[in-house]
């Protein structure tokens, strides 16, 4: 069983009169086979939010657990091995190496990690985003929902407990959106992934177990789907 | 070394001009390595073909032979080889002329023993001589007679040696007889094969490598090429750097993208070390081909070296250059913190 758990987590930027707090006291908790949405105005913290979860920030305050392991106190290589083998990034851009082909990105992850999803698997995932026609082209050649694609591909080529994923349909129509939601939510219930999906796009919501929104730093749980 | 070579296979063009500077740069080294070799041999080299370890001159000399001449006194109590130069220009009849050195040294002394004789025979009857294989290059053959400027001394050619230049001029060995009329009977120099001696009363001892660096001109040259070639490094350094800094400026938000995903930084680095290394072999490599090619072809008076330890020296160099260069990157790829780039 995976699960994330943040207890009171702060974050504050800068100090004296530049001080900000982005995310004000949050507990918060996601298990296996959830699909959880995170959505929010721009600047209300729900970056921070992902990249506390996946340690690529730390906190001010506060404690984070994955797999009831604080992450926090792990150092700078054991957060990239962690990333590497157990969390899914979907950023917000640059997703994609620029000069290396869709097929390549794939290639390079195999470079650093074993027992990614096999050809098959990868061709069978590239088949659900519709992008298997576009092994050959490299990211400028690609238009901004295609990358966007390719890179949720990427995320889950390494087959991770955990995904992180930042506006991924920022850039897709909303049949494309609702596809890709549609993988993502096949993926942690049948799978028993934890999903953890960041956005500002509502039409999203109806995929999701939770919803959670963040304003001004502060999260709350405003739908839960049962 | 994967994302290396996909990198420099998809930005050829960039990649190839950096090569071809370097590779031209490279060149340049090789080139005047090469020539900074060639023209110390020309200053040199008949010295080295002695096997002496001390020289002791004349303690007002500075070093210079020409300018030693030693007392009696100095040569009695000084155990050695006892050598005269003397400067002239020589003729055949034919009409070949030759600026050369003209040294004397005892028949079967350490020295005399110790000349290559390539065609020939080393000089024994007074009036024969053993010549710089310069002289057969430029036309002259084993029986010719030497004539020398405003002398009546005649010498005849009876074979020719290797590596026997002095102060860029060719060597022509003979016996102290045959130039006494030149030089009356002068000694210039007392060579000894120990590495240390007692200094003689009124002389300077030498080791070769002081005596080499005394040689007129000798040094100034020297270090004249080692500023240049010390340059040329530096600028493969500047370039090396600059470019690989600007590009890993480019990249650094998908270096901490990768980052993110998990990509240890050290593949990361070893990347631009790989693409640093590819780039100063190919162009170190094409530039010793070019550098032998050079060699080949430029006429044989261009007194250029391209040896093994040239070869290997400047190769080093680059690859070390180029190194030092992708230090700035891995800094920049080493502390580029993921969360700071993809911003959002
Ligand atoms: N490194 C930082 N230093 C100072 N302030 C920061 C820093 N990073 C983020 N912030 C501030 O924290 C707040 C939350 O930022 P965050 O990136 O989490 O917003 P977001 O909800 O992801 O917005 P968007 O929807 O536009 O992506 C913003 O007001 C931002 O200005
Ligand atoms: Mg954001």
């Amino acid at each position: 069983m995976s699960n994330l758990v943040f207890s009171s987590v702060n974050k504050i930027f800068g100090s004296g009169s530049s001080r900000y707090v982005a995310l004000k006291n949050i507990d918060f908790e996601a298990n296996s086979g959830e699909l959880i949405l995170v959505v929010g105005p721009s600047g209300s913290g729900k970056t921070t939010f992902l990249t506390i979860a996946g340690g690529l920030q730390t906190p001010t305050s506060g404690n984070v657990k994955l797999n009831n392991k604080t992450i926090t106190k792990l150092n700078k290589r054991e957060q990239t091995q962690l990333r590497l083998h157990k969390i899914g990034f979907v950023l917000q851009s640059y997703n994609l190496v620029p000069f290396l082909s869709v097929k390549e990105q794939f290639d390079l992850v195999d470079k650093v990690k074993k027992n990614n999803a096999s050809a098959q698997e990868l061709d069978q995932l590239l088949e659900d985003l519709d992008i298997v026609s576009l092994k050959e082209k490299y990211p400028n050649q690609l238009s901004g929902g295609q990358k966007q694609r390719v890179a949720i591909a990427r995320a889950l080529y390494t087959d991770p407990e955990y995904i992180l994923a930042d506006e991924p349909t920022a850039a897709l129509d909303t049949e494309r959106s609702s596809e890709v939601m549609r993988l993502l939510k096949e993926l942690a219930h049948k799978r028993n992934k934890v999903i953890i999906v960041v956005t500002h796009d509502m039409r999203l919501k109806n995929n999701a177990d939770k919803i959670y929104q963040i304003i001004d730093g502060k999260m709350s749980l405003i739908s839960e789907n049962l | 070394m994967f994302l290396a070579i996909k990198e420099i296979w998809y930005e050829k063009l960039r990649y190839s001009l950096v090569m071809a500077l370097i590779f031209l740069v490279s060149y340049l080294l090789i080139i005047l390595t090469g020539l900074s070799s060639g023209l110390a041999n020309l200053n040199k080299s008949a010295v080295n073909e002695w096997g002496a370890k001390t020289i002791v001159l004349d303690k007002d000399s500075e070093g210079r032979l020409a300018q030693s001449f030693l007392s009696n006194q100095t040569i009695k109590s000084t155990n050695g080889t006892a050598l005269s130069q003397y400067s002239s220009i020589v003729k055949s009849k034919k009409g070949l002329k030759e600026n050369s050195t003209i040294i004397a040294v005892p028949k079967n002394s350490f020295v005399y023993n110790n000349l290559i004789v390539l065609n020939g025979k080393n000089f024994t009857s007074n009036g024969t001589a053993l010549v710089s294989d310069i002289f057969k290059k430029n036309g002259f053959k084993i029986g010719d007679t030497l004539y020398l400027n405003n002398s009546t001394v005649k010498l005849r050619i009876v074979g020719f040696t290797p590596h026997a230049t002095l102060s860029a001029t060719p060597v022509v060995y003979t016996s102290f007889t045959t130039i006494r009329p030149l030089n009356r009977g002068t000694i210039n120099a007392i060579l000894t094969v120990k590495s240390k001696i007692r200094q003689p009363k009124n002389a300077m001892v030498l080791s070769v490598e002081q005596f080499i660096n005394k040689l007129p001109g000798y040094s100034a040259q020297k270090t004249t090429f080692n500023f240049m070639i010390g340059f040329l490094y530096i600028i493969i350094f500047i370039v090396i750097s600059i470019f690989l800094y600007i590009l890993t400026i480019q990249k650094l938000p998908n270096y901490g993208v990768l980052k993110a995903q998990g990509i240890p930084t050290k593949f990361l680095t070893l990347n631009t070390v790989s693409q640093s290394l590819i780039i100063s072999i190919i162009g170190v490599l094409a530039a010793i081909l070019l550098g032998f090619a050079t060699t080949i072809l430029i006429p044989s008076e261009v007194p250029i070296v391209i040896n093994a330890f040239n070869i290997v020296s400047t190769s080093i160099g680059v690859i070390l250059m180029s190194l030092f260069g992708s230090i700035i990157p891995i800094y920049q790829i080493a502390k580029v913190d993921p969360y700071k780039v993809i911003g959002g």
